[in-house]
C-alpha cells in the first residue's frame, strides 16, 4: 500500500462542491464539503480549514496534499486570464495548406493573442527522422524580437516531434535567447501525441492557461505554509494519476478532466477493486467508466475544450440520462419511458415522495423500501411523503424497478470489453436508488463508505502517471529492443513528473501499425506509473 | 483570387451548363461525413481534408459541382489524391500549393490544360481534397468518382475495368519534388512506382491521375457518386440534429439515391484487435482482423471482420455475410460517426451495416480486380444482398 500511515489532505474541486477528504493510509480520518468558489482556490481554502479544525491533527504531520481542479478548464471556457501566445509551428514547406488556429472560435483566439502572433517556420521532421527541411532558426529569432513584450507564453509545435523533439528543443533555444526566462515555453511534444493540428491545438491551450494555473499553486502554497503544513501539493492528472505541482504548472492542460478521473480513482481504492467498472450515479446523468488496473480506460476520440480539439488523454466515459431525479414516464401500470428528462435539485419539490406531482426513480426505490440510509442531499430525510408513493400500484414500481435494472445493465455491457462478469462499484448520491442484485453481466456490486466523498479520497493514491512513445521499423530494429528504449523514456517522464525512478511499472504498451506503407514501421505507446517522491 | 473565382464559371458557361450546385461549408462537411461511412473503415482522417477546403471558401473562392451529364465529351479533367500512409497525412498536413503543383506537371506533360477535378474514390481526405482542389484551380468538381467506397490500391477503380488508366500520373511532394509516372495501361505498376515514391518523399504524395476525357468520365465513372456520398451524409447530419436513428436515416437515404437497400447486420463492441503484417501475401500493406461481440439485439452473437485498410470480409457466427467489392461500414450508433481500421480500439460500440457496391463496381473485370480471390479468399463473389436476405 502507498505510504500506509502517512497522512494526506486531498480536494476535489466540483460545480456545487468542494470535497475534502484526511487520510491516514485507507483511512478516512475527516472529511468537508464547502461551496465551490468563483476563484476556485477560495473553496479549497474553507475545506481545509474545516478539515483541520474537525481532526485538530498536527499540520506539520501532513505528508501530502492533492486536489483535483477545474482552475485550468474554467478559464478557458470562459476565456479568462488567458496568456497572450507567441505560436511557431516548425513545418514549413509542408503544412501551411491548414495554418495554427484554424477552426478555433473567435473570441477564444483573440483571448489569446491572435493570427499575429502565428508564425509557420521552416523546419521539422519526416516519420523516418530525416529533416523535411532543416529549421531555420533565424527566423524564429526574428518572430520572436516582434513579440517581444507582447506575448506572456510560446507554444512551439514541429511535425512528427512526438518521435524527434530535436528541431522542438532547437527552437525554444532560440526562442529563450531572444525572449529571456520570463516567457514560458511549451513543447509540444510534451503534451500529445501524433496529429499535428490536435496536439497543437492542445499545446496552444496549454501555453494560454500558464499563468492560471501558476497563480492557483502559488496561492495554495502560500494558503498550506501559513497554516503551518510543510507537505508537498499535487494535482492530479486526467488519467487519474497525480502530478507535482510545479511540474503541473508547465503542464496545466492535463488537469481538464482531473474530476472524472480523480471520481474512478477513488472508487478504486475505498473499494480495492482494480478491473471492472464504476457506476457514478448523480440526480440527473450516471457516468460509466471502464477501469484496468486501477486507472480508466482512456477515451480514443479527439476532446472538445473550449470549442477547440484536442487529443489530450481522458477517460473514456459513457454518460447516459439515468439518476435519482429522472422521471418515470408511465401510462398506468406500464413504463413508456425513463427520462431522459429529470427534476434534478428540484427532487424535493417535484417528486411524489415529496409531495410533488412527478413519479421519479427515487420515489420507486422509496417506494419498494430500497433506500435504508439518509442521503446526502437532503437534510431530513429521503421521504416525506413515503405512503404517497406506497399506496402506487405495486405493477407500476416493479416495472420501474425493471426498466432501470435493464438501463444499467446495458450501459455497463456497453462498457465492457469482455464477456465474463465484471465487479462495479456503484459510487455518487444516486448510488442507493438503482438495483443491485442480480444485474447481468455483473459479478458484484460494491458501494463503498465514504463514496460521497470518493473524488477527493481519489487524489490522495499518490501515483504518477506518464507515457513516452516512439516509430520503430521492425526490420531495422528488434521488437523488445524498442519496446524497451520507449519505455526507459517512459520512465524518465514519470521521474520528471515526480515519481521516484525505482517504483516506476509498465501500465501497457500499445503497438499501431503505419498502414499504407511497405516495411514494418509502428508505433510504440508505452504508459507507466510510479510513487511519489517523499 | 478574383480572376479565379472567374474562372469555374467561365468554363460552365463555355460549355453552357447552366446547372450546378455551390459546394460551400456545410455541403462539403456533409459530403465528406457520407463518404467516410462509404469509405468502408479507410480514407482517412477527414479532419484534414475539411480543414483545406473550409480555408478554400474562407479565402473567397468558389466550389461549384456540376452533372457529369452536362460535361462535354472532349473536355481533359483529372483526379487531384493523396496516396501515402494515412498516420503521416494527420502528423503532416500539405503545403498549400501541392494539388496545384501536380495538377499543372500534368498539364504541362499532357500538353492540354485540365478544367474539371474528379474525386478518385469515396474517403475522409480524398473527397473533401477534390473540392479544395477545384476552388483553388477554379474548375468545376464533376458529379462522379471511380468507386463510390475506398481501396487500397490505386487500380481499383471502375475506370480502370471499364478501360480508362491511371497514367500518366504525377506525384509531388511539399517540397516541390516531382514523378511523372507513365506506365500506359500497366494500371498494377502505377500504383507500385506512385507508392515507392510516396515512400521516398517521406510516406505521403499528392497525385494528379486518371486524366480522362469528359466522354470517359460518363463512360467509366460512378455516376453522381458525390450526390450519393452527399445525400448519405444529410441523413445522417439530419438524425444527429433530429435524435433519430443514424442508420435508419442511412439506408432510407441510400433507398432514395440508389434504390438499393443495406442491411443493418449487427451491434456490437470491438473484443479483439489482431494486426499482422503480411508483406509478402498482402503486398505492403497492414492486414488484421477484429471480433466482435453482440451487444442488446446481437447479443450471443460474434462478429469477424478482415481488413487490408478498408474492411474486407464479414462474418457472423462463422457465417460470410459481406465480401469485396460489397461495402462494410461500421458505425457509432449514436452518431452514424463511422469506426475506421487506423483508429479503432478496443472496446468500441457500432453497429455494422452492409451496402451493395455500385454495378459499375460489380462486372467480371471488377470482381476480377478485387473481388475476394483478389484479397486471397478462396470463395467465389456472391452479391451482398443473397447473403442477407
Amino acid at each position: 500500500m502507498t505510504m500506509a500511515g502517512q497522512l494526506r489532505i486531498g480536494f476535489d474541486v466540483g460545480g456545487t462542491f468542494t470535497d475534502g477528504v484526511l487520510m491516514e493510509g485507507r483511512e478516512v480520518l475527516a472529511k468537508a464539503k464547502a461551496l465551490t468558489t468563483q476563484d476556485v482556490t477560495g473553496g479549497i481554502i474553507n475545506a481545509l480549514d474545516e478539515i483541520l479544525t474537525q481532526s485538530s491533527i498536527d499540520p506539520a504531520a501532513i505528508a501530502m496534499v492533492s486536489l483535483g481542479t477545474t482552475h485550468t478548464t474554467n478559464a478557458i471556457i470562459e476565456r479568462r486570464s488567458l496568456n497572450k501566445v507567441g505560436i511557431f509551428r516548425l513545418g514549413a514547406p509542408a503544412t501551411t495548406a491548414i495554418p495554427p488556429l484554424t477552426g478555433w472560435p473567435e473570441d477564444l483566439k483573440t483571448a489569446i493573442g491572435g493570427p499575429e502572433f502565428v508564425h509557420i517556420i521552416r523546419g521539422g521532421s519526416e516519420y523516418d527522422g530525416r529533416d523535411i527541411v532543416p529549421l531555420d532558426e533565424g527566423a524564429i529569432a526574428q518572430a520572436c524580437r516582434k513579440m517581444k513584450g507582447k506575448v506572456d507564453s510560446v507554444a512551439i509545435t514541429g511535425v512528427f516531434s512526438p518521435i524527434l523533439p530535436d528541431h522542438e528543443e532547437r527552437a525554444a533555444k532560440t526562442v529563450r535567447e531572444v525572449l529571456g526566462d520570463e516567457v514560458h515555453i511549451t513543447l509540444s511534444h510534451r503534451i500529445a501525441t501524433i496529429s499535428l493540428l490536435e496536439r497543437e491545438n492542445s499545446t496552444i491551450l496549454n501555453a494560454s492557461v500558464i499563468t492560471v494555473m501558476q497563480r492557483a499553486v502559488n496561492s495554495l502554497k502560500d494558503a498550506t505554509k501559513e497554516r503551518g503544513i510543510s507537505a508537498p501539493l499535487f494535482i492530479v492528472q486526467n488519467d487519474g494519476s497525480v502530478m507535482s505541482a510545479d511540474y503541473a504548472v508547465d503542464y496545466p492542460i492535463f488537469t481538464v478532466a482531473s474530476g472524472p478521473a480523480a471520481s474512478v480513482r477513488g472508487s478504486v481504492y475505498l473499494s480495492g477493486i482494480e478491473d471492472g467498472v464504476v457506476v457514478d450515479i448523480g440526480g440527473t446523468s450516471t457516468d460509466v467508466a471502464y477501469i484496468v488496473k486501477g486507472f480508466p480506460r482512456e477515451s480514443s476520440i479527439t476532446v472538445n475544450i473550449g470549442g477547440v480539439k484536442t487529443n489530450i488523454r481522458c477517460p473514456d466515459l459513457l454518460s447516459i440520462a439515468l439518476g435519482g431525479g429522472t422521471i418515470v414516464k408511465h401510462q398506468d401500470e406500464e413504463v413508456n419511458a425513463l427520462g431522459p428528462e429529470s427534476v434534478g435539485y428540484n427532487l424535493v419539490r417535484l417528486a411524489k415522495s415529496f409531495g410533488g406531482p412527478l413519479l421519479t426513480v427515487h420515489d420507486a426505490a422509496v417506494a419498494l423500501d430500497k433506500l435504508q440510509q439518509k442521503l446526502d442531499v437532503f437534510k431530513t430525510d429521503f421521504a416525506t411523503q413515503a405512503e404517497e408513493v406506497k399506496a402506487l400500484p405495486k405493477k407500476l414500481l416493479e416495472n420501474a424497478w425493471a426498466a432501470v435494472k435493464v438501463t444499467v445493465e446495458e450501459a455497463v455491457d456497453k462498457m465492457k470489453t469482455t464477456a465474463e462478469p465484471v465487479p462495479a462499484i456503484f459510487i455518487g448520491g444516486g448510488a442507493m436508488v438503482v438495483p443491485k442484485e442480480g444485474l447481468s453481466g455483473v459479478s458484484e456490486v460494491l458501494s463503498p463508505d465514504h463514496f460521497e466523498v470518493g473524488g477527493a479520497v481519489g487524489t490522495t493514491i499518490a501515483e504518477i502517471g506518464a507515457y513516452a512513445e516512439g516509430v520503430v521499423d521492425l526490420d531495422q530494429e528488434d521488437r523488445d529492443g524498442a519496446i524497451a528504449r520507449v519505455t526507459e523514456h517512459a520512465k524518465d517522464n514519470a521521474h520528471a513528473a515526480g515519481a521516484i525512478r525505482e517504483t516506476v511499472d509498465v501500465m501497457d504498451v500499445e503497438e499501431i501499425p503505419f498502414t499504407y506503407m511497405p516495411g514494418k514501421r509502428e508505433k510504440i505507446r508505452v504508459r507507466v506509473k510510479g510513487k511519489i517522491l517523499q | 483570387m478574383k480572376g479565379q473565382q472567374m474562372d469555374a464559371r467561365r468554363i460552365l458557361a463555355e460549355w453552357g451548363v447552366d446547372k450546378y450546385q455551390i459546394i460551400d461549408k456545410e455541403a462539403i462537411q456533409e459530403i465528406t461525413l457520407g463518404a467516410s461511412i462509404l469509405a468502408t473503415g479507410g480514407g482517412g482522417d477527414p479532419e484534414i481534408g475539411l480543414l483545406w477546403t473550409y480555408k478554400v471558401i474562407d479565402e473567397g473562392k468558389e466550389i461549384v459541382m456540376i452533372d457529369p451529364m452536362d460535361v462535354p465529351d472532349e473536355v481533359q479533367t483529372a483526379s487531384p489524391a493523396c496516396l501515402g500512409a494515412a498516420l503521416v497525412l494527420t502528423e503532416k498536413p500539405p503545403s498549400e500549393g501541392v494539388l496545384n503543383l501536380a495538377i499543372r506537371r500534368l498539364e504541362r506533360y499532357l500538353g492540354r490544360s485540365i478544367q474539371a477535378t474528379i474525386p478518385v474514390e469515396c474517403g475522409g481526405v480524398n473527397s473533401p481534397v477534390a473540392y479544395a482542389a477545384a476552388g483553388e484551380l477554379g474548375v468545376p468538381v464533376i458529379d462522379v468518382d471511380g468507386m463510390n467506397r475506398a481501396f487500397p490500391e490505386l487500380q481499383m477503380t471502375s475506370w480502370v475495368t471499364h478501360g480508362v488508366h491511371a497514367s500518366p500520373t504525377v506525384s509531388v511532394d511539399d517540397r516541390q519534388n516531382v514523378t511523372v509516372i507513365d506506365t500506359g495501361d500497366d494500371d498494377v505498376l502505377a500504383e507500385t512506382l506512385a507508392r515507392q515514391a510516396a515512400m521516398a518523399y517521406g510516406g505521403i504524395s499528392w497525385i494528379a491521375t486518371y486524366p480522362m476525357t469528359g466522354s470517359e468520365v460518363k463512360d467509366a465513372s460512378i455516376i453522381n457518386s458525390q450526390s450519393i456520398a452527399w445525400a448519405v451524409g444529410k441523413a445522417v447530419m439530419r438524425a444527429r440534429r433530429e435524435h433519430l436513428d443514424p442508420i435508419e436515416e442511412l439506408l432510407s437515404s441510400l433507398r432514395k439515391e440508389r434504390q438499393v437497400e443495406g442491411f443493418r447486420v449487427f451491434r456490437g463492441k470491438i473484443v479483439d484487435i489482431h494486426r499482422e503484417f503480411g508483406s509478402e501475401t498482402s503486398k505492403g500493406f497492414t492486414l488484421g482482423k477484429i471480433l466482435m461481440e453482440g451487444i442488446e439485439e446481437s447479443r450471443g452473437s460474434t462478429a469477424e471482420l478482415d481488413f487490408q485498410n478498408e474492411w474486407l470480409n464479414l462474418r457472423v457466427d462463422g457465417k460470410v455475410r459481406c465480401l469485396p467489392p460489397d461495402l462494410i461500414a461500421i458505425l457509432d450508433s449514436e452518431t452514424g460517426e463511422p469506426i475506421r481500421t487506423d483508429i479503432m480500439k478496443y472496446g468500441y460500440r457500432g453497429t455494422i451495416v452492409l451496402i451493395p457496391a455500385h454495378e459499375r463496381m460489380r462486372t467480371p473485370k471488377g470482381i476480377e480486380m478485387f473481388g475476394p480471390r483478389h484479397f486471397g479468399y478462396d470463395l467465389d463473389y456472391v452479391p451482398v444482398e443473397k447473403m442477407n436476405d
